[in-house]
């Protein structure tokens, strides 16, 4: 077993990785919230940014941080561009039916980033945030000022949406349409502005997200864009409702998952973690909602 | 619109779909015994582009004359998915083929390379090996560079009476009759990335590599080195793709200790991604070395690390670094390179090195073949048999086929290490140690060949 020490050490990975899960959780809920869309592409379009990011920097004389704000806004016109060419066509289909489709433009960027950064020929790529090498030690762990980035965006982000949606003209536009979009359309709502910006802004944390995790996880664009089965759980626990369960749920997985690493005996099954606590959670709130209901019913 | 019940179907949906993606991903854990196939990609090496001047023209008997005659067919199955895209090798064949074709061919005959990419589904690899036979009538297997095609189509291959010529990564590729590599695989490789790790006297090794079926196969060969030289080994496997580098390596670094070296056998993004991550928490130096198999044998990753780690990894090389050396066949492969292999994306590097030899040792195999025999899969296959130290400078000793139960002909290898942003040679030719039993086995069989290629020279 690993001493506290090496624990503490694992934590600073996992809060770091979880803040990035939680910024994008915090997308993914918004986003279903004014559209009805499981963003599926969420990390693929992300993966797109940061590979964007990487072609600036390497080949086109780009500073990191010109580069950083490119790849988040390739991520918002992306998006952006989606939203408006298949939102409407899909908005009255079921949800599973719109997450599908998500899937489809995640197979197109796979394809199309496959083609433009291909692997072959030991082809590996790196983007490396300047604050990279900017330590400091708590104790005997040592900290880069990416970790402490990380983790701050994943919660200024939770609250700064948190607050928008609660006092803001568009963001109470976008609860409104979370629960009928056809009453709130009908109530003079500008349901198109609305959705637009949900993509976008979705957007543009998909590509902000994928520069943190291009540097502290891989430049890859399969496993990328594959990170967001993480988000995904942590979206799930929070029942795409909450930002706050979704952005702590978020923290814990990545917690939770850099803590069993050091553990041999399971920690070729740490990857499972996303999927174990999901499934837990949504167990404990589907009994939870089965006893309120067998109350009332009573 | 979002009603409660489509929400809840949704989410079970999903949350049942996220737990089949996750489980799909997960593997064993650590060290069984051999399976099927291995991890990372068989090879994956160095560098920039070619400006050699050499005259291609020496690639054929006839030079600046096509070749008009019937073609002789040749196949090949190569691994092309996203994140392993082996189609450089087929593409440096297909660019020795054009040069050869263009000067002669094989007395007057062109060679036609048929090509079936495949993304490691084994029915899919066993229908293209049927439609290169059966449609194609290709009449030799040269060139495969796949993950998992040795495997599959072994007892195919041997009932045709076929010896396929691959640079290989499934443990077939080297265990069984019909195939002979001209690389060394991950087991070997690992090999000699732990056996110079041993060179350096650590108190411990950890060997990690990817949790792929075939790792109990390759961690085998580690461990007898270890053991021989009474060095305690920790065995690991990681999930790929690593979607927590920093924990992987830090779990490394502290596993290790500080006397400690630790070796990776992954692909060049997933090595990076774990040396990186080690550069970043600033525990590069808390052990005394790394090393890892040859797919880091490439400039793109000395590139991506920087100078941070210049002598710090050492990487396992089965072919001598272009960048080093230049003699008249590197000449040769960089000038066929720049005329005729547009399509290999990658350049000079392991990759095209070794679809050059395959490439050559082929030509030079039916160029024995008598022209009145005809190019039948029973006399090509015949001739293929037959290579018998065929030299080169791209490899340590000659390369050799013949009639053995298993083919391990390239056994010993380079040790090379970043140096500003390319590899360098840091330890020339060694023999990779008998203590792994399968090396043994097959020195058993076939004997030493002798080392014939100075490595800096």
């Amino acid at each position: 077993m690993p001493s506290l020490t090496d624990l503490e050490q694992f934590l600073v990975t996992g809060l770091t990785l979880g803040g990035i899960y939680a910024l994008s959780g915090v997308g993914m809920v918004v986003l279903f919230q004014a559209t009805g869309v499981l963003y599926l592409a969420f990390g693929a379009v992300g993966a797109l940014g940061a590979l964007v990011a990487w072609q600036l920097t390497t080949s086109s004389g780009f500073g990191f941080w010109p580069a950083f704000i490119v790849a988040i806004l390739v991520g918002g016109v992306v998006t952006l561009a989606y939203g408006m060419v298949f939102g409407p066509a899909l908005a009255n289909r079921d949800p599973l039916v719109k997450a599908t489709a998500t899937l489809g433009l995640t197979l197109i960027l796979l394809g199309v980033m496959d083609l433009l950064w291909p692997s072959s020929g030991g082809a590996s790529r790196s983007i490396t945030v300047p604050t990279d090498s900017n330590t400091f030690n708590i104790g005997d762990i040592s900290v880069t000022y990416t970790n402490v980035i990380a983790l701050g965006l994943g919660l200024a982000i939770a609250g700064l949406t948190s607050a928008f949606l609660r006092f803001t003209k568009l963001g109470t536009a976008m609860r409104a349409m979370a629960n009928d979009r056809d009453i709130t359309a009908t109530l003079g709502v500008p349901v198109r502005r609305v959705t637009a910006a949900a993509w976008f802004g979705c957007g543009l944390l998909a590509g902000l997200a994928g520069v943190l995790l291009g540097d502290l996880v891989a430049l890859d664009a399969t496993t990328l864009t594959f990170l967001v089965i993480s988000t995904l759980a942590a979206t799930l626990i929070g029942r795409l409702r909450s930002i706050w369960i979704t952005f702590w749920a978020a923290i814990v997985i990545g917690v939770v998952d850099a803590e069993l690493t050091p553990i041999n005996s399971v920690s070729n099954y740490r990857d499972a973690t996303p999927f174990v606590l999901a499934a837990i959670a949504l167990f404990v709130l589907n009994r939870r909602a089965g006893i309120s209901v067998g109350r009332q019913g009573v | 619109m979002f009603q409660h019940v489509p929400r809840v179907r949704l989410v079970l949906v999903l949350t049942a779909l996220a737990g089949a993606i996750v489980l799909a991903g997960c593997g064993s854990s650590k060290s069984s015994t051999g399976t099927t196939t291995s991890s990372s990609s068989s090879s994956g090496s160095s560098s920039s582009t070619s400006t050699a001047s050499t005259n291609t023209s020496s690639c054929g008997p006839k030079p600046g004359q096509p070749a008009t005659g019937t073609p002789i067919n040749v196949g090949t199955i190569d691994t092309k998915q996203p994140g392993t895209d082996f189609s450089d090798g087929p593409n440096m064949i297909n660019a020795y083929f054009a040069c050869v074709n263009a000067n002669g061919g094989v007395n007057g005959h062109p060679l036609k390379l048929y090509v079936e990419y495949d993304q490691t589904q084994p029915a899919q690899i066993a229908a293209a090996a049927k439609q290169l036979i059966q449609t194609d009538h290709v009449v030799a297997i040269d060139g495969v560079f796949d993950l998992l095609e040795c495997t599959i189509d072994q007892s195919y291959w041997k009932s045709l009476g076929i010896y396929e010529m691959d640079a290989g990564i499934a443990p077939e590729c080297w265990s069984t009759p019909n195939s002979s590599a001209v690389n060394m695989g991950p087991r070997y490789s690992s090999d000699g990335a732990v056996q110079y790790g041993l060179s350096q006297k650590p108190s411990k090794i950890v060997f990690v590599q990817s949790n792929v079926p075939g790792t109990g196969y390759i961690a085998a060969g580690p461990a007898a080195l270890a053991k021989a030289a009474s060095v305690p080994i920790t065995e690991l496997t990681e999930n790929v793709p690593i979607s927590d580098a920093s924990s992987v390596a830090l779990n490394l670094v502290d596993d290790a200790g500080s006397n400690g070296w630790v070796v990776l056998n992954f692909t060049p993004p997933e090595a990076l991604v774990i040396l990186q991550a080690a550069q970043k928490l600033g525990v590069e130096d808390r052990v005394k070395g790394w090393g890892c198999s040859t797919p880091c044998d490439t400039d793109f990753l000395a590139k991506a690390l920087g100078p941070k780690w210049n002598h710090k990894l050492f990487v396992n090389a089965e072919a001598t670094n272009a960048d080093d050396h230049n003699g008249p066949e590197m000449q040769e492969y960089k000038a066929i390179l720049a005329k005729y292999g547009s399509a290999v994306a990658g350049g000079v590097g392991s990759f095209s090195q070794f679809g050059f030899l395959l490439a050559k040792f082929f030509v030079q195999a039916v160029d024995t073949i008598n022209p009145k025999d005809g190019y039948t899969i029973k006399t090509v296959n015949a001739a293929i048999k037959g290579i018998k130290d065929y030299k080169s400078e791209m490899l340590c000793q000659p390369w050799v086929y013949g009639n053995y139960s298993m083919h391990i002909p390239n056994n010993a290898d380079f040790t090379v290490t970043p140096d500003n942003g390319k590899m360098i040679t840091a330890q020339g030719c060694f023999y990779v140690s008998s203590n792994d039993p399968q090396i043994a086995q097959y020195r058993k069989l076939a004997g030493q060949a002798p080392i014939t290629n100075p490595p800096t020279s």
